[in-house]
């Protein structure tokens, strides 16, 4: 009784400083591709979880799990995140947990890639930062995720899927529906600089 | 004092506040100075034979006001006489402070302040009203008010023609000062703004103005012509602004061109003040210290204006690909072609210039205060008298085939423009131009969020849509708040959102 008391002690002083939370159960697991402290592994295709909002990650996660996403025959790395979705997490699994325990990872620096950032800085503030902030920081009012400090090459394949109609398709995907519109709305020579624009956000 | 001199005393001061009294509650006389008789000189000027004519540009023609006068005081609100007015009546507005909203949705309205010596009718938003007066009629006159402490525009025109904005000071407030919006044959002089976010004066896609002696100061841009055709811009004071003076095409508007800028006998001085815009927004790109801006507009013309002391440079001339936050619209030629800059006076421009400014003047082996920059394509511009000022850019430009545009006095039409006529299934699609492309543009980032964001956004909701615009609530951290456009009825409402939602350009 007084362990409990206090680990919630614990949990809520941790809460209030903005540090981590403790490491719920399935993380062990997930921390094999996405590395102890969700900072992705570029090496795995994984990407960078640390600091993603809670709301984005429960709806990614019953997504893999319901095949709206990562069900493309185009989608290798998909298709692996789905089936490991299926296989670790089940129905009794406390997603909030999970969630909130990632989003409370601290977001890692990122290598920044090189690209014409004014070119970059112009596609994104016009194009992107209406849903994603002005940053890259994200905006859970459009359940538009964060993709400052997200690995460039995640980023640009994740983009492209919605471009050419491989995530962002399913009727129940109705965000992802979102940003597949505005994936069409990119002149593709820009990507890069784009790309490049936000991986240099802190 | 004798008891006589004590009664006198009394009776004058008696009088004196009679006087007064009488003189606060009758209707003051207004004499009309846009028309009528003019002063015709001393006779000694014509002994040598005559005088050149031309005349003053100061009301355009208008509707004859034929109705009734109406008054409006301190402590009553001057939209509940706007509901009652007819067209062709006068509304006058006396001293006081009025804190409202004024929607005007009739033709042929004068909404003219009364100022008593020196006191003006104040319309103050308290820092929590959106737009002190928005007019959607045609032949509308705004006249003599003191705007200050809105979040959103002092004026705004939408689709009206013939209106006339004269003679008001506009003290920090929000987003755009006067802004015309969608509007023919329209003049804007003789007013006072400051403190703008964004520009202090905007002509947005419209025709036939003339935009002349008005001072504006401390604002981002001070003048702007955008997506707009024949214009005027003269005699204007422009100083301590982010940008003195821009003819601009904004990507993404319905109205894809700008062209037939006359900028002339301006004073542009000074135009160094901070960029206080909302940051990725198009004019937050603009360097402080920049005179004129040029962007992709044709058929400028610059002439007789001081421009000094701009730190950036005097005259800056680009294309959409090298101008920041822009991107490309496929239907607007990118390229500012046919600018003509003729002789003006300048000095001590370009003092402490931008890194991208001074990187173009070594490819020049130039060294220097730079007056005139010109980066990307310009097709056919020309230029005379360039050995004067110090330049980047323009070495190859033509000398031009034309020295003063004093054949021009005005592109004001002599007939007012009938009224645009509004097919009732073609409500959404004017409120759209005439009101929402003032802030949103369909590829970028404007004062809101890019329509293609909003179509993603609510595809097939219009409903959700008509309902946000009524009561918007903040959603974005780098966007100001969108202000309510309530005064619109339900069903315009959502005719706006299905065409915002249907537009693909
Ligand atoms: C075998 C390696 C592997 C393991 C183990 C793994 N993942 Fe993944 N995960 C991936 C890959 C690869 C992707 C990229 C999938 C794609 O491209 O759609 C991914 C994507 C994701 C995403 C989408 C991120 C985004 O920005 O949209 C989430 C969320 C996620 N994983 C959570 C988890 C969680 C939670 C666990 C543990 C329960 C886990 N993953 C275990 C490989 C793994
Ligand atoms: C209309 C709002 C909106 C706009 C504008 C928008 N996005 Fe998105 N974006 C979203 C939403 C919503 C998601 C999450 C979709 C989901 O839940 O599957 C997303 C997801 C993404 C992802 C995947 C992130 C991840 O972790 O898997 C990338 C990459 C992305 N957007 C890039 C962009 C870029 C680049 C632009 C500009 C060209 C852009 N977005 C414009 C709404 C938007
Ligand atoms: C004075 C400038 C201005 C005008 C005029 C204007 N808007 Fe906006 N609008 C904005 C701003 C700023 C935002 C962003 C607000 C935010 O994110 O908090 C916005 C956002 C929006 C949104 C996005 C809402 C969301 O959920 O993200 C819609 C829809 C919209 N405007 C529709 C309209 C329509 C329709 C009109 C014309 C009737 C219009 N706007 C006129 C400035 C304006």
């Amino acid at each position: 009784m007084p362990r409990t008391l206090l680990c919630t002690s614990l949990l809520t002083l941790s809460v209030l400083a903005g540090t981590v939370l403790a490491e719920p159960a399935p993380y062990p697991a997930c921390a094999a591709c996405h590395g102890q402290n969700g900072q992705g592994n570029p090496d795995l295709n994984a990407p960078v979880l640390a600091g993603l909002d809670a709301g984005y990650l429960i709806r990614q996660l019953n997504y893999y799990r319901q095949g709206v996403r990562g069900d493309h025959e185009m989608d290798p790395h998909g298709q692996q995140m789905a089936t490991l979705a299926k296989s670790l997490l089940n129905d009794q699994t406390d997603l909030q947990a999970l969630a909130a325990y990632i989003q409370s990872l601290p977001v890692p620096a990122v290598q920044p890639v090189e690209g014409d950032l004014r070119r970059g800085n112009s596609y994104y503030q016009n194009n992107c930062g209406a849903c994603h902030g002005g940053k890259g920081e994200g905006n859970a009012a459009f359940d538009a995720p964060r993709l400052a400090g997200q690995h460039p090459d995640y980023l640009k394949r994740q983009f492209l899927h919605f471009k050419q109609g491989i995530r962002g398709q399913h009727p129940k995907d109705k965000p992802g529906r979102r940003m597949a519109m505005m994936a069409n709305t990119l002149p593709e020579e820009t990507l890069d600089d784009v790309i490049a624009f936000i991986s240099q956000q802190p | 004092m004798s008891k006589g001199k004590l009664l006198a005393l009394v009776l004058i001061v008696a009088a004196f506040f009679a006087g007064r009294y009488f003189f606060a509650t009758g209707p003051v006389q207004m004499t009309d100075s846009r028309g009528g008789a003019s002063y015709g000189g001393n006779q000694e000027a014509t002994a040598d034979g005559e005088r050149r004519s031309g005349s003053l540009v100061r009301g355009i023609h208008m509707a004859p006001m034929t109705g009734q006068v109406h008054e409006v005081r301190a402590g009553e609100k001057i939209m509940d006489t706007v509901k009652l007015a007819q067209s062709g009546d006068t509304i006058h507005v006396y001293p006081g402070t009025y804190s409202e909203t004024v929607y005007i949705d009739k033709d042929n309205i004068r909404l003219v302040g009364i100022i008593e010596e020196g006191q003006r009718a104040t319309l103050d938003g308290k820092g929590h009203l959106n737009d002190a007066i928005l007019y959607s009629g045609n032949d509308i006159v705004v006249e003599n008010f003191l705007i200050t402490k809105y979040k959103g525009n002092a004026i705004m025109g939408q689709a009206g023609n013939n209106f006339e904005i004269r003679n008001n000071i506009i003290v920090d407030t929000g987003v755009y000062g006067i802004f015309p919006q969608l509007g023919k044959n329209g003049i804007v002089t003789h007013n006072v703004i400051s403190g703008i976010e964004d520009a202090a004066i905007y002509v947005g896609m419209s025709d036939n103005i003339h935009v002349a002696h008005n001072h504006v100061f401390d604002s981002v841009a001070g003048i702007e012509i955008e997506n707009s055709r024949h214009a005027i811009v003269e005699n204007n004071f422009v100083t301590n602004n982010t940008g003195g003076i821009l003819a601009f095409i904004t990507p993404g508007l319905p109205v894809k061109t700008t062209y037939d800028v006359i900028i002339r006998n301006n004073f542009i001085v000074g135009n160094n003040h901070k960029n206080f815009a909302a940051p990725g927004s198009t004019v937050a790109g603009i360097p402080p210290g920049t005179g004129i801006l040029i962007m992709a507009a044709d058929e400028v013309v610059v002439e007789g204006n001081i421009i000094s002391d701009n730190k950036t440079a005097g005259i800056i001339i680009t294309d959409h690909n090298n101008a920041p936050n822009t991107t490309i619209d496929p239907e607007s030629d990118p390229a500012p072609d046919k600018v003509a800059i003729l002789d003006n006076l300048m000095s001590n421009n370009g003092y402490d210039s931008i890194d991208e400014v001074k990187a173009l003047m070594l490819t020049e082996f130039k060294t220097g205060k730079v007056d005139i920059v010109r980066v990307g394509v310009s097709r056919d511009s020309c230029i005379i008298n360039r050995h004067q000022y110090v330049t980047v850019g323009v070495d190859k430009w033509a000398e031009c085939g034309f020295t003063h545009t004093g054949d021009v006095l005005t592109y004001l039409l002599d007939e007012p423009v009938p009224p645009r006529e509004i097919d009732p299934a073609e409500a959404g699609k004017v409120a759209y131009l005439g009101i929402c492309a003032g802030c949103h543009t369909y590829t970028g980032r404007m004062i809101g969020p890019p329509v293609q964001v909003i179509q993603a956004l609510y595809m097939d909701d219009p409903q959700g849509l008509a309902d946000y615009i009524a009561n918007p609530v903040k959603k974005r951290d780098d966007y100001p708040q969108m202000p309510p456009q309530d005064y619109l009825d339900p069903a315009t409402r959502l005719a706006v959102a299905e065409y915002m939602l249907s537009v693909t350009k």
